[in-house]
């Protein structure tokens, strides 16, 4: 069984050096005029650069390029769609950190890529293999509203981030991404959607190519929808394990046809677990995995961290699977 | 309302009793002199100096506006948590999260036992109560707010950490009543943010608040309510605050199914924009609320803490709640 150190999505964009505050600088000063487009852009890159950086420097096998460009996890899509305007702000999940709301008001359009020219950058400057991420057509829906009450419609929204994204999902594929991860947390909350949820996520596999394509869950527990998620037509199933009391034992017990990421180590928060629970845990899990591929990383993206603490916590991926192999020698 | 309560306690107050729910904005000469304590240029004795120059500001404010129950304003505090976690043994500062666009704070970290060893906010309502004779509100942020805005290294989860902040932080409403805080609200913004453990947010509130002689307000906002009420009622406090204008009074309509049976402090301005309400629109506001609700259970205030807006918006705001509260007394 060969184990994968992943990084889950985002990483923090700032730190709290001076080297560390150069986006948040950048992005003041652009807002007073004082910055060019380009000097933001070159901010992002530098920043995008660094958090490639430090997630190889902790011994991950695949990484992100961190989201730094991302405004939040909504409105960075949505926002790069026709037919769509962006609101005020709403609080994401059960976090303290906010989004803006997207508005449907006319036709929903991908006119341009929304994140293959950042796939390619972040590519470029990698020396490990880069995975994409999405955020999903359901939570993306669920998110948004609709100027008037035809667009405001679920299906209607649902149908419209669908499409966008499985155009978006080909274009990456066939730019050379080969780890495309679709982020759906909010179906966590309406696990009575599964039905729609499963419609959309088929029109987005039809388009993946040759690329992996994952589905991320979290901020809920998935343990009730365990065994219909097993049922989806995805390469890879990131779950978080922080919410879910039931979910390892779950799993140890019904094992898994589709290969898993185990978001075990929380990325909400900064204690470092326990390394030797973990890999035993983990072992047990692994036992009963049909492919020979198993990914570890942290329960969701790692921008709720401080710097130092995401950092630490990449590292502390590497420290399990160490103690995992250690048990296994 | 609670009446009885508050007269046990020696407070006696107008139908429709008018109040805020705690921050005001900083002055100009107050921020500045922050932002010159975080560079080192003044002492923290002069920082506090000008604290209190617009504390006094504040409650000189409210009096003129005729507010019954005041408050002092927060001009001490940066943030709702970050404020406590400073005061409160266990914490350490953490590094810088983002919480939306390019706007970043310090997340504090449960890094040790918590242990509440001095009053944290006692001096502070003793100046401000020195300055008035009408009654101040007592001000915190309970322990469920204080849990869910930090990181936890050092309790097993979410529930210990949570009861063992309660813990200490009755010791602060203690020493508020020991100082002679008589009405004293504890802020949990924070409740609704995740229905399943309401109760934990209940039961903490009751490890605060069981068995001290005052009388309890929280402030909830941001709030999807529909997924915590009527459960919520079993907090053991006399009043919610609750942020009614910005959401369209929407709750009334789950007062209407599941009777309202505490006190309430009804946010009749929103606080969330620069506009002042035409007195047409605050009024129209309150005769909604009293459809739903008993007259006798009702403060009147803003929908949340004032401290976004400019200093003459939120005195224009206030003027707003206290004239509607007067005109519908009768």
């Amino acid at each position: 069984m060969e184990l994968v150190l992943s990084n889950h999505s985002s990483y923090p964009r700032i730190g709290d050096d001076a080297a560390g505050q150069l986006l948040r600088r950048t992005i003041a000063q652009r807002e007073k005029g004082e910055k060019t487009d380009a000097d933001l852009r070159a901010a992002e890159d530098q920043m995008t650069e660094r958090a490639l950086a430090e997630q190889v420097e902790a011994g991950l096998d695949l990484v992100t390029d961190g989201l730094i460009r991302w405004y939040d996890p909504v409105s960075h899509l949505a926002g790069k769609l026709s037919g769509i305007k962006i609101n005020g702000l709403l609080r994401f999940f059960d976090t303290n950190f906010y989004f803006r709301q997207p508005i449907v008001h006319g036709k929903m359009k991908r006119e341009k890529p929304l994140m293959v020219e950042e796939f390619l950058f972040a590519k470029a400057k990698s020396s490990k293999p880069v995975k994409t991420v999405l955020t999903g057509p359901y939570t993306l829906a669920r998110l948004s509203i609709g100027q008037n009450e035809e667009t405001g419609k679920f299906d209607n929204l649902l149908a419209g981030y669908t499409q966008a994204l499985a155009e978006e999902v080909a274009a990456l594929a066939g730019a050379g991404s080969s780890f495309i991860q679709v982020d759906e947390p909010a179906l966590l909350k309406h696990p009575e959607d599964f039905g729609l949820f499963e419609t959309s996520i088929q029109a987005l596999a039809a388009r993946k190519g040759s690329a992996r394509l994952g589905l991320a869950f979290y901020f809920g527990d998935i343990a009730r929808l365990y065994p219909k998620v097993q049922g989806l037509p995805v390469d890879v199933l990131c779950l978080d394990f922080t919410y879910s009391p039931n979910l390892a034992e779950i799993v140890e017990t019904e094992g898994s046809s589709k290969t898993l990421a185990f978001g075990l180590l929380d990325g909400r928060n900064t204690r470092l677990e326990d390394p030797t629970a973990l890999a035993r845990q983990l072992e047990r899990m692994l036992g009963r995995l049909k492919p020979d591929v198993a990914y570890l990383t942290s329960s969701s993206g790692l921008e709720y961290l401080p710097r130092d603490r995401a950092q630490l916590k990449l590292r502390h991926l590497t420290t399990v699977k160490k103690t995992l192999l250690g048990r296994a020698a | 309302m609670n009446r009885e309560k508050l007269q046990q306690l020696g407070i006696n107050l107008p139908v429709l009793p008018t109040t805020s729910v705690g921050s005001f904005p900083k002055p100009d000469y107050l921020m500045k002199a922050r932002s010159d304590f975080a560079k080192g240029k003044i002492t923290r004795q002069a920082l506090e100096e000008t604290e209190r120059k617009a504390t006094e500001f504040w409650i000189r404010k409210q009096e003129e506006l005729d507010v019954d129950v005041l408050v002092d304003g927060e001009m001490y505090r940066g943030d709702m948590v970050a404020y406590f976690s400073e005061h409160i043994k266990g914490f350490e500062q953490g590094g810088l999260v983002r919480s939306y666009g390019n706007r970043y704070y310090h997340k504090p970290i449960i890094a040790s036992e918590v242990h509440w060893d001095h009053p944290i906010t006692v001096n502070w309502w003793k100046y401000a109560q020195s300055l008035t004779k009408r009654p101040v509100k007592g001000m915190l942020t309970g322990p469920y707010t204080v849990m869910d805005w930090s990181f936890n290294e050092a309790y097993p989860d979410r529930k210990a950490a949570c009861f063992a902040l309660a813990q200490e932080i009755r010791k602060e409403v203690q020493a508020l009543v020991d100082a002679g805080a008589k009405i004293i609200q504890i802020d949990e913004p924070a409740t609704s943010v995740r229905p399943e453990e309401l109760p934990l947010a209940i039961e903490s509130m009751r490890l605060v608040t069981t068995g001290l002689p005052a009388y309890f307000i929280t402030h909830i906002c941001y709030g999807a309510f529909e997924f915590i009420y009527p459960e919520m009622l079993n907090f053991p406090v006399d009043n919610f605050d609750l942020e009614m204008s910005n959401s369209g009074l929407d709750m009334l309509e789950l007062f209407k199914k599941d009777p309202y049976t505490k006190d309430i402090s009804f946010g009749v301005v929103d606080v969330h924009t620069h506009q002042i309400e035409e007195g047409l629109v605050v009024q129209q506001r309150l005769r909604e609320a009293l459809r739903v609700l008993p007259k006798d259970c009702i403060w009147v205030d803003p929908d949340c803490g004032l401290k976004t807006r400019t200093v003459d918006e939120a005195i224009a705001k206030m003027e707003a709640v206290v004239q509607v509260a007067k005109a519908m007394r009768n």
